[in-house]
């Protein structure tokens, strides 16, 4: 048993590399070799882990992961527990359907990052994903709870169709994001474009998102300044054409 | 034993074990949270009517509450599980719900017996009501005319202790007021500790039961009322003319030790005579609070 896994990919990929096997809670009971035999998908072809990352470590739920990852898909798929920190940009489909544990991106994210897996119905069930740079498409989309933070910008459809739990955009956010959401809140720091299906309520200090942003800057060492924190914000339900208990909370000054 | 030429009996004050919770409250200015604190405080000095005890605990800094606001720390004890939920779900609703910019947040996040105090009070919300997880708890958000109430889902229950005690016989109402006085400022502001009853002061101490009226659970303390030295089997010294008791609630006996540390020599003060204590004769609580004891590093 070691502190952490460490992955090291070894040289940056051409093709898509599928690893949605690294999987911390997963690995707490594999060795060595044992992690670096897990299958991985390589240009459509089947391959294993140790061909593409330099793996040591064993039996640890917290796995480090670094090197050129932006065609690296689906790490923490279906995660329910430990933390990922991906030291760098990493490509798309990261932590789909995840349910528990935290995934600590130190760079930018390709699409659909904590969204759901193909024909599943929900995103992400649960845990946190931080994104300390920029996210791709579709960020967010039905999840069902959890906690996505993007500190860079959101592309297009961030949070579309959520059933529940909280997305928070520091930067400005993509055309459709929050469309068809049922639930589940969107904190929008920067600007945002809202579905017209979206109606206007009040301008408040909500208490959560000040509870939220602390947490965030004591427990993830995101910088959020206070005037985010205690500030107020406009509250906009919706999606209307949906359920219409979800909310864009979005910072409107000190 | 001697503090100050006040006389420190060889005596103990007999507690019980009790339920106890913290409740933090916090709002936009201290006044506001302590507002909520106090009402929620409110009628609550003795379980024998009140059915529970509470106090402030201490008033904290915004670097110490969970949303970095102003907040107040209060000790809530019944003398079973079952009621402090109960007394819990009713008085923050009522209390804390009520009062302007307050938050509610549990104040024993590590006491694995949870009460779902929270989750009991979304229900106000009428369906309008969302929750968060943040940090791994739960919060409620309830919408309110001002706003939105944020409590949490659960608050820690542990086992705590009530009926900590000490008296100050003194030689006049004047002295006795005075030590009880410095008595609780002293120990104001001590963790773990409340003193339930207005400001921190009993001046009328109960014995149990009656001597007279069946149906009665508690009644006056005649042997340590003056008026009565004649007329009872009186514990009152010649030269007492007024008694006044200060009881302690804690979350545990260290806790309360630690304070009555403090508060004893506070009220040893001139016109004061004696400390004594409040016992059953040790057979119906399990903490045992000895005066000289507790004083001997103090003496």
């Amino acid at each position: 048993m070691s502190d952490v896994v460490t992955l090291v990919l070894t040289h940056a990929q051409d093709h898509a590399l599928v690893a949605d096997c690294i999987v911390p809670d997963r690995f707490a009971a594999l060795t060595t070799k044992e992690i670096a035999a897990l299958r991985v998908t390589h240009g459509g072809r089947p391959a294993q882990l140790g061909d593409f990352f330099t793996v040591t470590g064993a039996r640890s739920t917290s796995v480090r992961v670094a090197g050129s990852l932006e065609r690296v898909e689906g790490i923490g798929t279906a995660m329910a527990g430990g933390d990922i920190l991906i030291d760098g940009a990493v490509g798309p489909d990261l932590g789909l359907g995840m349910a528990g544990g935290r995934i600590d991106v130190r760079g930018a994210a390709g699409d659909n990052a904590g969204g759901a897996r193909p024909g599943a119905a929900k995103g992400m069930t649960g845990g946190e994903i931080i994104i300390r740079g920029s996210v791709g498409d579709g960020a967010g989309a039905h999840m069902r709870r959890g906690l996505l933070v993007v500190v860079g910008d959101g592309g297009r459809g961030m949070g579309a169709g959520m059933i529940a739990g909280t997305v928070v955009l520091f930067g400005s956010a993509g055309p459709g994001a929050g469309r068809f959401l049922k639930r589940g809140s969107i904190v929008a720091l920067g600007t945002i474009e809202r579905p017209a299906t979206f109606r206007y309520a009040c301008t408040y200090r909500p208490p959560h998102v000040n509870l939220l942003l602390r947490y965030l800057r004591t427990h993830a060492g995101v910088p959020v300044t206070d005037r985010y924190v205690t500030g107020r914000y406009e509250r906009y339900s919706g999606d209307l054409a949906e359920l219409g208990k979800g909310e864009i909370l979005q910072w409107a000054g000190e | 034993m001697k503090i100050n030429g006040v006389v420190i009996d060889d005596t103990f004050a007999e507690a019980f074990t009790m339920r106890v919770a913290r409740i933090v409250i916090t709002g936009r200015t201290m006044r506001w949270a302590r507002e909520a604190a106090l009402k929620l405080t409110g009628f609550a000095t003795s379980v024998i009517a009140c059915k529970c005890e509470a106090g402030i605990e201490r008033e904290l800094a915004p670097a110490e509450t969970p949303d970095g606001r102003p907040g107040v720390s209060v000790l809530f004890l019944t003398m079973d599980k079952e009621s402090l939920p109960k007394q819990l779900i009713v008085r923050i609703g009522q209390t804390v719900l009520t009062c302007a910019t307050t938050a509610c947040f549990d104040g024993l996040p590590d006491v694995p017996d949870r009460l779902t105090v929270g989750k009991a009070l979304r229900v106000f919300g009428d369906g309008f009501q969302a929750s968060k997880v943040i940090g791994g708890k739960r919060y409620w958000r309830i919408p309110v005319m001002e706003g939105e109430f944020l409590i949490e889902e659960t608050f820690g229950m542990q086992k705590g202790v009530g009926g900590g005690n000490f008296l100050i016989l003194a030689e006049d109402a004047e002295a006795a007021l005075a030590a009880a006085e410095a008595a609780v400022d002293a120990m104001t502001n001590q963790p773990g500790v409340i003193l339930p009853f207005p400001g921190g002061v009993v001046r009328s101490g109960s014995k149990v039961g009656s001597r007279r009226y069946k149906g009665m659970v508690a009644t006056t303390n005649d042997p340590f009322a003056p008026t009565l030295r004649a007329m009872t089997k009186s514990q009152v010294p010649e030269g007492v003319n007024s008694v006044l008791e200060i009881v302690l609630d804690g979350t545990d006996a260290p806790s309360i030790e630690a304070a009555m540390r403090l508060g004893i020599p506070a009220a040893c003060r001139p016109g004061v005579r004696t400390i004594t204590a409040g016992n059953y004769g040790g057979k119906l609580g399990p903490h045992h609070f000895h005066l000289r004891r507790i004083m001997s590093d103090v003496a």
